[in-house]
């Protein structure tokens, strides 16, 4: 998952700083070493990470001990501010503030720029604002034919004109229309530094089309490139905004501080998958906090907000509380859980669980299972959803058929439903941790804390 | 591509060596002071200092590099010595003719391994901000442990330090004898199937348009198969080029199966006696299980004479993760790595071919046909050193 290792490695150290009785200079340097070694491993650029690690070391010893205050914490509290700070200090959300509201796209080849503006229109366009997109990259074949299908499939409006090779002649072919639209999404061709053509074509259609924002898309899996690309291209353009692509993937990101730095911009979203929804706003202190395993409850509540209305939740939760738990319910949960992405994603986000590693198969399954089950529950009557004890064998062949799994499918469903029920009464009144604490004994093989 | 590391790794080269020299001359009265304690600090002391010096030191010298890299490539390299020899030459002096004449005296120390722990942090952020991942550096380290420590050292340390490095590189960055297009032309059976594979935007399309540039100059006949039935405009693309270079392309509708086309494709040649038939995927996470056992099918289906993995040369850390996981699902037989004009480090190259174990054939340069370029390693080895 996203920077899992990283936080492992960092935490292992911060655990070690926990169980020492005195924090000397001896181990702050171990530790400094550790975070040094932490953020080149996940692709940090090598002089920003001898700059963060100094200013925390020095912070440290600097910094008087406040009383009722571990050493740790207030290590803790350092290297969180000093990552914070590189990344930005608070979530930056891109307001639209005039119309049109013009957002041009730019970054080197491959990096996701035409996928990302098919995630942006939808993004914008589900809370209610116009959007058109633009597409002035005139150099990779084809890159018009996918921005259009791209939009077809989200339903957004999309100029282009593939026989035109001047972008900036197609952008004023359609001038005139714009003024229609809330927000205008302007994709262009990738291109490295070092391209001197493709670096002026940047620089004449930022002064002709003066965007509000000029977002600089990069790959999680970046290297140590990261830092010139990134002042390159802020120097041809005037970054004011990143974003991070392919984070679905094993990649730390660490390129996203590199670039952070170079440009002074804020990182905007984050891309997390292949489907037009799978875009986030970047929240800095998540994503600090889940690089130091501490959970980001932030995030989660963002994705919950999309995916169920208040009425709903307090309507469950007073129940949940009740411990009564119906399969409609369960099946609510699910629903909602499917929403805020794979489980794996979301229980990264639950607070107490980002130290928790779930086998990588077992999780997998999940999915799977989910799948199945909203066919279980799909081919139920209201009768047996609200009472499960009801569904009795031939129920249970019935169901299914219905759903066109086999019977040990519903099976497991039910024992599942059962299972969640006793989970909820031994959660009335408890805290996270005693509650893993009770569970320790009967989780399953691969879990780890 | 290799530039960048060149310069930077003769520096650490030196510095790890000069270090060495002080410290087998240090070691020595030390002892003779029956382990003096305060001594020890005072060294201690001066090491922490010399590290955060060093590292400034560091960054000028990139500043100038930097500037100098700016013009054309040759009198930028040249720039770049003449900065290198000069700062080599000022050091010795520096430090007093003591430590000079030492470096030119043939004598025998050992160093131990805490100190060599210690000694390799420079060399080992060179590496880092090379692009080479973590992982690959531990294994150059053990490398040089090996050759270094405990173990009496004769001559100069600089050109010890120096050959083991190389020998280490050297067997990381795997030989290429493999020759694809007498590969093709020997090949009894024809047509020669080839499977692309990558992450989402590594290359892959492109790159198959060069290769099959390339082939074609060769006179090889060849077919292109659009198996990336996912992404938007994929197949358009793949058309694009297949119409520009004037050959077949195989494509079915979007989101058909990717096995399936690739079938066609080979079908096609092998009833049209064609010579190689190139099969473009979808990009695809390592991560995601269900596209990887896609990738699987397409291989099992096809049965590809050569299956390549492109990645880029940009990369960081991650290539070592996404090699290794394309590695475990289909056994790739090679690499191409592509952007190589993007960046001039080199350590992706470095990283991927450790950890796979399998060659670089090619490394895309730009955005021409032909800008498809043969990985020498040998040429490599000896710009590097």
């Amino acid at each position: 998952m996203i920077l899992e290792k990283l936080s492992g490695s960092l935490k292992a150290t911060l655990s070690k700083i926990a169980k020492a009785i005195f924090v000397d200079d001896k181990l702050v340097n171990e530790l400094v070493k550790e975070i040094q070694r932490a953020l080149l491993q996940a692709d940090v650029n090598v002089n920003l990470v001898f700059e963060l690690s100094n200013k925390i070391k020095e912070r440290f010893l600097k910094e008087k001990q406040i009383p009722g205050i571990s050493p740790r914490e207030k290590l803790v509290k350092i290297v969180y501010e000093e990552l914070a700070r590189f990344l930005g200090e608070e979530k930056a959300e891109i307001k639209i503030t005039k119309k049109p509201f013009k957002i041009m796209m730019v970054g080197l080849f491959g990096s996701g720029k035409t996928t990302t503006i098919g995630k942006l229109a939808k993004y914008y366009s589900k809370r209610g604002y116009k959007v058109a997109a633009l597409g002035l990259d005139v150099h990779r074949p084809a890159a018009p034919d996918q921005l259009e299908q791209i939009c077809k499939q989200i339903g957004t409006p999309c100029f282009i004109d593939k026989k035109e090779k001047n972008p900036l002649k197609i952008y004023k072919e359609f001038e005139n229309l714009y003024n229609k639209y809330d927000v205008l999404l302007i994709d262009t061709a990738g291109r490295s530094a070092i391209d001197n053509d493709l670096i002026n074509e940047i620089k004449n259609l930022n002064q002709e089309i003066k965007p509000d924002e000029n977002l600089l898309v990069i790959s999680a899996d970046i290297g140590q490139a990261a830092f010139s690309q990134a002042k390159t291209f802020h120097e041809m353009c005037n970054v004011t905004g990143i974003i991070i692509t392919k984070l679905d993937g094993t990649a730390k990101a660490g390129g996203s501080l590199s670039a952070c730095a170079a440009t002074n911009a804020k990182v905007k979203f984050i891309g997390v998958g292949e489907k037009a929804d799978d875009i986030e706003i970047f929240n800095p202190q998540g994503f600090v906090s889940r690089l130091l395993g501490m959970g980001d409850l932030e995030a989660l509540l963002e994705k919950a907000k999309e995916a169920i209305t208040e009425e709903e939740t307090e309507d469950i939760q007073e129940r949940l509380q009740k411990g009564e738990l119906s399969l409609i319910d369960l099946y609510e949960q699910m629903k909602a859980m499917r929403k805020m992405g794979p489980l794996s994603k979301v229980l990264e986000m639950v607070p107490g669980f980002g130290q928790v590693k779930m086998p990588k198969e077992m999780l997998e399954v999940q999915e799977e299972k989910l799948e199945k089950w909203k066919f279980i529950i799909d081919s139920m009557t209201k009768k047996e959803l609200e009472n499960p004890d009801s569904i009795d064998v031939p129920r249970i062949e019935r169901i299914a058929k219905g759903a066109g799994v086999s019977t040990g499918d519903v099976r497991d469903l039910l024992k599942q439903y059962k299972q969640s029920k006793k989970l909820l009464k031994m959660l009335k009144g408890g805290n996270p941790e005693q509650i893993i604490k009770k569970f320790k004994g009967n989780l399953p093989k691969g879990f780890k804390f | 591509m290799f530039g960048f590391l060149k310069n930077k790794l003769k520096d650490a080269i030196n510095k790890f060596s000069k270090k060495a020299e002080e410290e087998a001359e240090i070691e020595k009265p030390i002892r003779a002071d029956e382990e003096n304690p305060e001594m020890k600090k005072v060294r201690v002391a001066e090491e922490s200092k010399g590290f955060l010096g060093l590292f400034k030191k560091k960054k000028t010298i990139e500043e100038e590099i930097k500037g100098s890299e700016v013009k054309t490539e040759g009198v930028g390299s040249e720039k770049e010595e003449a900065v290198k020899e000069e700062s080599e030459l000022k050091r010795p002096e520096e430090k007093g003719s003591f430590f000079s004449k030492l470096t030119e005296k043939i004598t025998t120390k050992k160093i131990s391994e805490e100190k060599f722990n210690e000694l390799f942090e420079d060399l080992e952020m060179v590496l880092l901000e090379n692009n080479v991942a973590v992982e690959v550096i531990d294994k150059i380290k053990e490398d040089l442990k090996v050759d270094l420590v405990n173990v009496p050292l004769k001559g100069k340390l600089n050109d010890l330090i120096k050959n083991s490095l190389k020998e280490s590189l050297e067997s990381v960055l795997r030989e290429t004898k493999f020759d694809l297009i007498n590969e093709i032309k020997n090949k009894q059976e024809k047509p020669y199937v080839i499977v692309f594979v990558g992450i989402n935007g590594g290359g892959k399309t492109t790159t198959i348009a060069k290769l099959a540039n390339l082939l074609i100059k060769n006179d090889l006949k060849c077919v292109l198969v659009a198996g990336d039935t996912f992404r938007a405009a994929s197949i358009q693309q793949l058309e694009e080029y297949a119409n520009n270079l004037k050959v077949k392309l195989i494509k079915h509708d979007y989101n058909s199966d990717p096995a399936a086309v690739a079938f066609d494709g080979v079908k096609y040649a092998k009833s049209h006696s064609l010579d190689v038939v190139l099969i473009d995927t979808a990009g695809r996470q390592h991560s995601n299980k269900n596209l990887m056992e896609e990738m699987k099918k397409i291989v099992k289906v096809v049965r590809p004479d050569l299956k390549i993995f492109v990645g880029e040369s940009i990369t960081g850390n991650d290539a070592i993760e996404q090699v290794r996981e394309f590695n475990k699902a289909i056994s790739i037989d090679s690499i191409i790595l592509s952007k190589a004009d993007i960046d001039e480090k080199g350590g992706t190259a470095i990283s991927i071919t450790y950890v796979s174990g399998k060659p670089i054939l090619y490394i895309g340069t730009g955005q021409e046909y032909n800008n498809l370029e043969k990985f020498d390693k040998e040429k490599i080895i000896k710009t590097i050193f």
